[in-house]
């Protein structure tokens, strides 16, 4: 790792950990609780939506399978300790991964379109397993989950830092994947499968490892939320919103990249809480939100991040031909049809200086 | 001689259109076989089929004395069989140097070791050497001219010590200079080894370096021999130019 990535990740857990011991209110805890539940999900989405390429729109079905593992796991069970549930998350990530691996490998034999409508479909049919499971999960009733004995000037800490060390372990998986073969296994998945097969790359293998760690993720961090808030319900627990969410900070950050789906889950999660505190009556924040989202569409088409890598890339490059080091002996490329669509790609002499 | 790769029988239909049809041929160890035909005469499809790309109707695949039907083509390709494709299928978001090592061995310890391991690092530069591609290493493969990336593909495929390549159409849409340095490359590695198949539709290039020539019409062979003799046979003639 490169000494700037090194100190940026570092500074960015340094303020994480510190935060909560500067007197924050229980709102702004809250609300951070709620972002970190955010990135992490996002950045774990990313294993699967951005490195793959593979469209998930099932994921909020495993936030429900982790919330429901865990309240069947304390079901009529009295806590030895209130950090009892978050040493079981472990479990419950390794009960969702077990789940997700068939599931991945039926589904990820469809691909692209066809594989979001799949896992969307997957979330529904969870959401009415939850509803009509009434043995299992009380129906609409709802199921309740052990009282933390959490003293309440301090209340929201366990659960702050249990998800700050849950986004260190992502992101940590993250930046592993990415200077590992598995990564750029994954990218290849996501360029041109059928290429990707023909010279050895084992798809399957590496995409159904994706899906699984993935989807075993985002269930501890439903187990989290269902143990904060104590009592779930099916609708809150499976819930598409979810998905949609994590899916749009990915986009908007920017996938496949470390930092991307922090970065996309800071500016909505906190962008929609704000603009609800400031606007919340008259509910324009709602429009205010979508606007946030297409103006960074607009203006960042591919996400935050791999836009910004992008320019920066064509201005080093623009530089080094002014310097008289033109790097390629050939004309510009003549057609560049191998490109993703909607990939715009840094071309010889582009950039602006 | 013997042949490293056998079809017998493969047939492949696609509605009513019968792509491949019964056919039957071989390529001997240590040639660079060339497969031509008419345009719609299975080739594509014949090379689908033996890589593991298209589930044949009927008919097997021998590859090295094995019987290799339906095999997966990531596994065809681990066994030392590999190919490329007519439209340069290369990874335009990867530079140069992971397009080759995306293309050097899945092992699962491999998978969970760097991105570009040292065995990797050592073999991409032999083959960036001896393709002059030293110099765009770092470039993005949508960089590089269209041609270069045809030599990247070719690259690639080495990366695996393969037994059989098998390129499809590797000179088309390629500058003059570039199907020399193609056509170099191509016999480097039949001296080095590696036993080649081409569909080619350049016949200069297939003239010059392909014996034998097989000739592919209506999903089946119609001939096969030395090259100075395709230009003379009448069932040849007939399929190019007949009514």
């Amino acid at each position: 790792m490169s000494f700037a990535g090194v100190l940026r990740g570092g500074g960015f857990f340094a303020v994480l950990v510190l935060a909560p011991l500067m007197g924050l209110e229980h709102w702004v805890l809250n609300m951070a609780i709620f972002t970190l539940m955010f990135a992490t999900m996002a950045g774990a989405w990313n294993l699967v939506g951005g490195f793959a390429g593979y469209p998930s729109l099932g994921h909020a079905a495993f936030f429900g399978i982790g919330a429901y593992t865990l309240a069947l796991i304390e079901k009529g069970h009295q806590l030895s300790t209130g950090y009892e549930p978050f040493l079981l998350l472990p479990v419950v990530g390794v009960v969702a991964a077990l789940i997700g691996l068939p599931i991945a490998a039926i589904s990820m034999r469809t691909r692209a379109d066809v594989f979001a409508i799949v896992t969307i479909t997957l979330l529904f049919v969870t959401q009415t397993l939850a509803f009509n499971l009434h043995d299992l999960t009380n129906g609409a009733q709802g199921l309740a989950l052990p009282i933390p004995p959490f003293p309440a000037a301090t209340f929201e800490r366990p659960y702050y830092f249990v998800m700050v060390a849950l986004l260190a372990v992502t992101m940590g998986l993250t930046w592993g994947v990415m200077r590992s073969k598995v990564g750029l296994s994954l990218v290849s998945v996501r360029a041109d499968e059928d290429k990707a097969r023909g010279i050895g790359v084992r798809v399957t293998g590496v995409k159904i490892l994706a899906f699984s760690v993935s989807v075993g993720i985002v269930a501890m961090v439903g187990a989290v939320w269902a143990y904060y808030e104590s009592f779930i319900y099916p609708q809150f627990a499976v819930d598409p919103l979810i998905t949609i969410a994590i899916v749009l900070m990915t986009f908007l950050g920017g996938r496949a990249t470390l930092w991307g789906p922090v970065l996309g889950a800071l500016i909505l999660e906190s962008g929609q809480q704000y603009l609800a505190y400031r606007l919340g009556a008259s509910q324009f924040y709602l429009i205010a939100y979508a606007l946030v989202f297409l103006l960074i569409m607009l203006l960042l088409p591919r996400g935050i991040l791999p836009t910004l890598e992008d320019r920066l890339r064509r201005r080093r490059r623009a530089r080094a031909i002014d310097a008289g080091g033109e790097p390629t002996q050939g004309p510009a490329p003549a057609g560049l049809g191998n490109a993703p669509a909607g990939q715009s790609v840094a071309l010889p002499g582009g950039g602006r200086p | 001689m013997t042949a490293l790769l056998a079809v017998d029988g493969l047939s492949k239909r696609f509605g009513g259109v019968r792509a491949v049809d019964g056919c039957s041929m071989s390529v001997e160890s240590g040639t660079v076989t060339g497969l031509i035909g008419p345009n719609g005469s299975g080739k594509t499809t014949l090379f689908n089929i033996i890589t593991g790309y298209v589930r044949a109707d009927e008919g097997r695949v021998h590859f090295a004395g094995r019987d290799v039907t339906g095999r997966d083509a990531g596994k065809l390709y681990r066994q030392g069989l590999s190919r490329t494709f007519q439209q340069a299928r290369v990874f335009p978001q990867m530079t140069v140097l992971e397009n080759l090592a995306v293309a050097g061995g899945y092992s699962w310890p491999q998978m969970f070791s760097p991105r570009i391991g040292r065995a990797d690092r050592e073999r991409a530069a032999v083959l960036l050497e001896e393709f002059t591609l030293v110099k765009v290493a770092d470039l993005l493969a949508a960089e590089l001219s269209y041609g270069q990336r045809k030599l990247l593909e070719f690259a690639a495929v080495l990366m695996s010590s393969p037994r059989l390549v098998m390129l499809d159409e590797p000179t088309a849409g390629v500058n003059p200079v570039l199907i020399d340095t193609m056509e170099r490359h191509i016999r480097d590695r039949q001296a080095a080894g590696i036993t080649f198949l081409v569909v080619e539709h350049d016949m200069g290039f297939v003239m010059r370096l392909c014996d034998p020539v097989v000739v592919l019409d209506a999903g089946r062979p119609i001939f096969s021999g030395a090259p100075a003799q395709v230009q003379t046979n009448p069932a040849v003639l007939d399929a190019y130019l007949g009514a």
